[in-house]
């Protein structure tokens, strides 16, 4: 069946190199005129290949690379070399309250973030209903953001990117916003986006138990390689006897 | 420039959205609300004018007006030279999370800009009509004048704000750079009566600071379409549209070129 389905996400050799347009100021680069910029490589030729619909999980250590490599393929970093193909799919960085302006209220919000989100008022008007409605913060949808405890902040910012939905969707370690109910609610959420056939879905958790239950495939990074990619019962064991050491 | 074109139209109502969330952020807590976007002009006109036309006093006609219209351009000049250079370090939680192209952002800040240099605007045709300012079809003029001087701060500020990115400094430079330009840019004189007839060496300064300062250029030129019922210099009109353009289409190839980058810098 594997071999019948589209390939969502292609990402070929990627390499990221943190320099460049380093900050600076007259004095230091007065000081350091001539020296070579320092690089660091965050990513180092990574490759690999999921197919549509499919869920893979990126586990490793901090500062694996994990974050970078969303961010790259979210297309928020260019790589300094390599190749990211999407396909022609919509993507989207499921990430906590982008563009929230906290004087504002939660309604407004919805509508700044998921603009720039790229969809359009409309679209965003058809599904307000939806997104307050999983948000579930109750009267405090037409209060200032900045009144909103930290737990209804995530909420509502979750329930925005979860109801817009798109393509492929990035996840990174917001699994856990809320309190246990709400928890819950997301999670099932997640679930029942990311069970969308078409959906392809990249998560990236330190929770191995959620990525064994979430994940088709594992895709391990250390220090900006590829350790191994396949299927979470093969790599997980591994992967902890190494967080062991 | 097609990836530019196309960037705009998608965009464009978000930094419309944006622009008026802001707007309305920036006075929410305050008492008197919206006001302040009338009040705020008015009281600093009310000082340059008790200053220049008080303290040091001058013969220019309607000099409240004048004052005012000065004063409204350089505003707008002014705001989006110092929003730009630290855009994208203020929009950090935005530039690490999202794609956007980074000139939106320029963009929706230019609005709200723009819409306050529209409220001072209309004070300024209320203060000429109170001074009865007769009104002439030059006055029309003023509208192609301010697309040149929207033009002109957006390309300068394109190019601040990337620059802005890697170059930390450059906050403070361009804090000393307007401060002088405000001085020699006659928002509360008449450069052409003040300085018409002195010179440094072969050079006339009125006419050069004029003509080489398009702020001052812009200022003098809305002053003679709005108060005097003169004509702008249609030339130098021509050649500081031509020479914005160009600052625009060189800062949103450098922006194109470099965007994808900000976000490991901040």
């Amino acid at each position: 069946m594997a071999d019948k389905k589209k390939i969502a996400v292609t990402v070929k050799d990627l390499h990221i190199t943190y320099r460049g347009l380093k900050k600076t100021s007259i004095r230091a680069s007065w000081k350091n005129f001539g020296n070579k910029i320092e690089l660091f490589h965050a990513l180092k030729g990574v490759s690999f290949e999921i197919e549509e619909g499919k869920i893979l999980g990126i586990i490793g250590t901090n500062g694996a690379g994990k974050s970078t490599m969303l961010r790259a393929i979210a297309g928020i970093f260019s790589p300094d070399k390599g190749k990211i193909d999407l396909h022609g799919n919509t993507i989207s960085l499921l990430s906590i309250g982008v563009g929230f302006n906290k004087k504002l209220t939660g309604r407004e919000n919805i509508f700044l973030s998921g603009m720039l989100l790229g969809f359009s008022e409309d679209d965003i008007r058809k599904k307000e209903k939806d997104i307050i409605e999983f948000a579930d913060i109750g009267d405090f949808i037409d209060k200032p953001v900045k009144t909103y405890s930290s737990g209804m902040y995530s909420k509502l910012a979750f329930a925005i990117t979860a109801i817009l939905e798109t393509d492929i969707m990035l996840i990174d370690e917001v699994l856990s916003v809320g309190d246990a109910k709400f928890k819950e609610k997301s999670y099932n959420k997640m679930k029942e986006l990311i069970s969308d056939e078409h959906r392809t879905v990249i998560i990236v958790s330190h929770s191995l138990d959620t990525i064994e239950e979430l994940c088709d495939e594992v895709l391990w990074l250390n220090e900006g390689e590829v350790v191994k990619i396949g299927k979470p019962k093969d790599i997980l064991p591994e992967y902890r006897e190494f967080m062991k050491d | 420039m097609r990836k530019f074109f196309y960037n705009i139209r998608k965009y464009f109502k978000y930094a419309i959205y944006s622009a008026k969330a802001e707007l309305k952020s920036e006075v929410a807590d305050s008492y008197l609300n919206w006001l302040w976007w009338v009040i705020e002009p008015i009281c600093f006109m009310l000082i340059y004018y008790f200053v220049f036309g008080v303290i040091f006093p001058n013969n220019e006609k309607y000099f409240a007006s004048f004052v005012f219209i000065g004063l409204s351009a350089w505003e707008f000049f002014n705001r989006m030279i110092n929003g730009s250079v630290k855009l994208i370090i203020n929009n950090r939680d935005l530039v690490t999370k999202v794609y956007i192209p980074k000139y939106i952002l320029l963009l929706s800040k230019s609005f709200t800009y723009l819409f306050k240099l529209g409220i001072s605007l209309l004070i300024a045709f209320a203060l000429m009509l109170y001074q009865g300012v007769p009104f002439t079809w030059h006055f029309l003029l003023f509208i192609p004048i301010l697309i040149i001087l929207y033009l002109l701060s957006f390309g300068i500020g394109l190019l601040l704000m990337h620059f802005g990115v890697s170059f930390n400094d450059l906050a403070n430079l361009t804090e000393i750079g307007l401060r002088m330009v405000f001085y020699v840019s006659g928002v509360f004189y008449n450069i052409t009566s003040r300085l018409g007839n002195r010179h440094v060496g072969p050079i006339k300064i009125g006419g050069f600071l004029l003509k080489a300062n398009p702020v001052a250029f812009c200022m003098d030129s809305l002053r003679r379409v709005m108060l005097y019922a003169k004509l702008p210099d249609f030339k130098f009109l021509l050649i500081w549209l031509v020479i914005s353009i160009l600052l625009c289409a060189w800062g949103v190839h450098v922006i194109h070129k470099n965007e994808n980058s900000y976000a490991k810098v901040i």
